[in-house]
């Protein structure tokens, strides 16, 4: 293999990287793949070599990909999903309230009687929340986990005691806040990480 | 020569494999996975990279650079706790499935 189509290959593999941060350190480990390859003695051409090898492109996009899915971003997508849900659902309590729209009547009402279904969604979003960090960092998800939950967790605390306290008025929930309903949300985010603890782990089983 | 998916999937528990015998770089790891498989397992040498990068985001291996006399220096790749654990976890699950597989289609483990 020519010095000439080691550096081509350099070249078009680092051009392709440029998005990654540790693109130096990949460069280094390519170029030393490389002269090892040379210790063969076998002549390759560019293309013989990008048949070995693969081809820069596709070996920058495995690189995107695995580099694409970061402790930080999944961490605050999460979060973030988690407040969407609260400040839609305040949203339109609040909209429920000041406006006489149809509409709203009819979804809030919807909503109101199906709070079983809203749970069970609510506990899928968690158990995917934690199967998807398992997936990703393995180990080091539960890490992971533990921080999104104790972030993740505040917008539903907040809820809870403005509602048990009597901040927010429950009759703007009525007949959904029932001493009941408010012991099984209690039980329901006290399960939250038990559940999706259990699901980074099956997320982790999924990691190889 | 494997079917591609099959091949896929199953790099990572193999690298894991290997390291989980003695601390390797990327080349060697190609070679000798070639040389165990007598060349029937063959990947582009280039992809090994971002799978060993995953383990290691994943904290399955770990890597440290060896400085060699001659040319540049070496990456090498050890496996962690982690990693041995997971291995032993995935082995016992794929010679279980192998147990079946071979049972389903009436071959017996060679």
């Amino acid at each position: 293999m020519s010095p000439e189509t080691q550096r081509r290959y350099l070249e078009a593999l680092s051009q392709a990287l440029s998005f990654h941060p540790d693109r130096s350190s990949i460069i280094e480990e390519y170029k030393g793949h490389l002269q090892a390859l040379e210790h063969e003695e076998v002549p390759l051409t560019y293309e013989a070599l990008t048949e070995r090898l693969g081809d820069p492109d596709e070996i920058a996009e495995m690189f995107k990909e695995e580099h694409s899915v970061t402790e930080s971003r999944l961490h605050w997508l999460f979060v973030f999903c988690n407040v969407l849900l609260f400040v839609g659902g305040g949203l339109l309590t609040l909209a429920y309230h000041l406006f006489d729209w149809n509409v709203l009547q009819w979804l809030f009402t919807r909503l109101l009687s199906i709070p079983t279904v809203i749970i069970v969604l609510y506990f899928g979003f968690w158990t995917l929340l934690g199967y998807e960090i398992g997936k990703a960092f393995g180990p080091k998800g539960l890490a992971l986990l533990k921080k999104t939950y104790l972030i993740g967790i505040v917008p539903n605390l907040i809820l809870m005691v403005l509602t048990v306290f009597n901040i927010i008025p429950r009759r703007w929930f009525d007949p959904l806040i029932t001493t009941e309903f408010i012991i099984v949300c209690i039980v329901c985010t006290g399960l939250l990480y038990p559940v999706s603890l259990l699901a980074c782990r099956w997320g982790r089983r999924m990691s190889l | 020569m494997f079917n591609r998916e099959l091949v896929k999937g199953s790099t990572s528990l193999l690298v894991l494999q290997l390291l989980n015998d003695r601390d390797m770089y990327g080349y060697e790891l190609v070679k000798e996975m070639d040389k165990r498989s007598e060349h029937n397992f063959q990947v582009k040498e280039g992809t090994l990279y971002p799978a060993l990068h995953k383990l290691e985001k994943q904290g399955y291996v770990t890597h440290y650079w060896h400085e060699q006399e001659k040319g540049p220096a070496r990456k090498y790749y050890k496996v962690t706790e982690e990693g041995i654990n997971m291995l032993k976890e995935r082995t016992s699950e794929w010679h279980r499935y192998v147990q079946v597989m071979n049972k389903l289609i009436g071959k017996h483990e060679s």
